[in-house]
């Protein structure tokens, strides 16, 4: 049987060590867990510990602390600052990589800054809704709102109106004394 | 891995033995709930090359009268064989058995004559056993 202890030192040493890193120990060779990954039960094992662990019990792998199910797209490796990058990647298993999320987006198509581009083409059970084709450019609130009352562009916007609302007349009667 | 773990175990095991056990030799003292109360049992533990992925084989080299441990000493516990996880550690193990010392499981028996005894007659299975630990144990 090896020696339990080589010195006093030793001992001393070891505890210390004990009492910073007793936290982070993999639940496994109870060692500081290196190339730490987490099991979505939250318990941690170093990644070729826990690798071994799902190739002994490759049917129904279980989590050694708590028995929940455990799989390997399921553990999340864990990244600390200056952690080493050094780590012998060919002899040890390759950790599983990070899931990363796409951040969450207007529905809006953007062309970059200051230029909102927004499109609505709605085809309805009435025909106007073919003529609700909306193109607005440098809008940002994204809405179109027609222009001020008494101005030129209300003007034309108003003419535009009538001209869009003659033409699905002439439609609409065209539909029904066709 | 397997023996700077096995030496960290031991270590932790001196420093905080759990209540009945020890380490080096691994003995257990029987619990002083249990016939085995008084008892010294001294127990052989063996581990694989694999270690902690394999469960470590603990046997009992003191005769002990129990429905889960045979002549030979072995132990039938759910935990030393399909039950095994790498998170046990010999302080764990060394708890359940002096657990299973206090509660046999005699639906599952590994000597189904002393499970009879203790299902049908606790007088005489606690008689038998209280005199097994002071001839072979004390």
């Amino acid at each position: 049987m090896p020696p339990l202890s080589s010195g006093n030192d030793d001992d001393n040493k070891s505890s210390t060590n004990n009492d910073k890193d007793s936290g982070f120990e993999c639940n496994i060779c109870l060692e500081t867990a290196r190339d730490a990954v987490l099991s979505l039960c939250g318990h941690l094992f170093c990644w070729p510990c826990i690798h071994q662990w799902l190739e002994t019990r490759a049917h129904n792998p279980t989590c050694p602390v708590c028995k929940s199910g455990i799989s390997r797209d399921k553990l999340v490796p864990i990244y600390g600052r200056n952690s080493p990058q050094t780590d012998p990647r060919n002899t040890t298993p390759p950790r599983p990589a990070g899931t990363r999320q796409e951040p969450r987006r207007n529905r809006s198509f953007g062309f970059g800054d200051g230029v909102n581009f927004q499109m609505s083409f709605g085809v309805g059970a009435f025909p106007f809704g073919l003529f609700q084709t909306i193109f607005a450019t440098n809008n940002h609130d994204h809405q179109y709102t027609p222009p001020q009352p008494g101005t030129p562009e209300r003007y034309h916007h108003d003419m535009l109106s009538r001209i869009f609302l003659g033409i699905a007349l002439a439609v609409i009667l065209f539909i029904i004394f066709n | 891995m397997a023996l700077k773990r096995i030496n960290k175990e031991l270590l932790e095991l001196e420093k905080d033995p759990p209540a009945n056990c020890s380490a080096g030799p691994a003995t257990i003292m029987g619990p002083g709930d249990s016939p085995f109360q008084g008892g010294v049992f001294f127990l052989a533990i063996h581990f694989p090359a694999d270690y902690p992925f394999k469960p470590p084989k603990i046997t009992f080299t003191t005769k002990i009268f129990h429905p889960n441990i045979n002549s030979n000493g072995a132990i039938c516990l759910d935990i030393l064989r399909s039950q095994w996880s790498p998170a046990l550690t010999i302080s764990k193990v060394l708890l359940s058995i002096c657990s299973l010392l206090c509660d046999p499981n005699p639906d599952d028996p590994l000597v189904p004559d002393i499970a009879r005894t203790y299902k049908t007659d606790k007088e005489k299975y606690n008689a038998t056993a209280r005199q097994w630990t002071q001839k072979y144990a004390m």
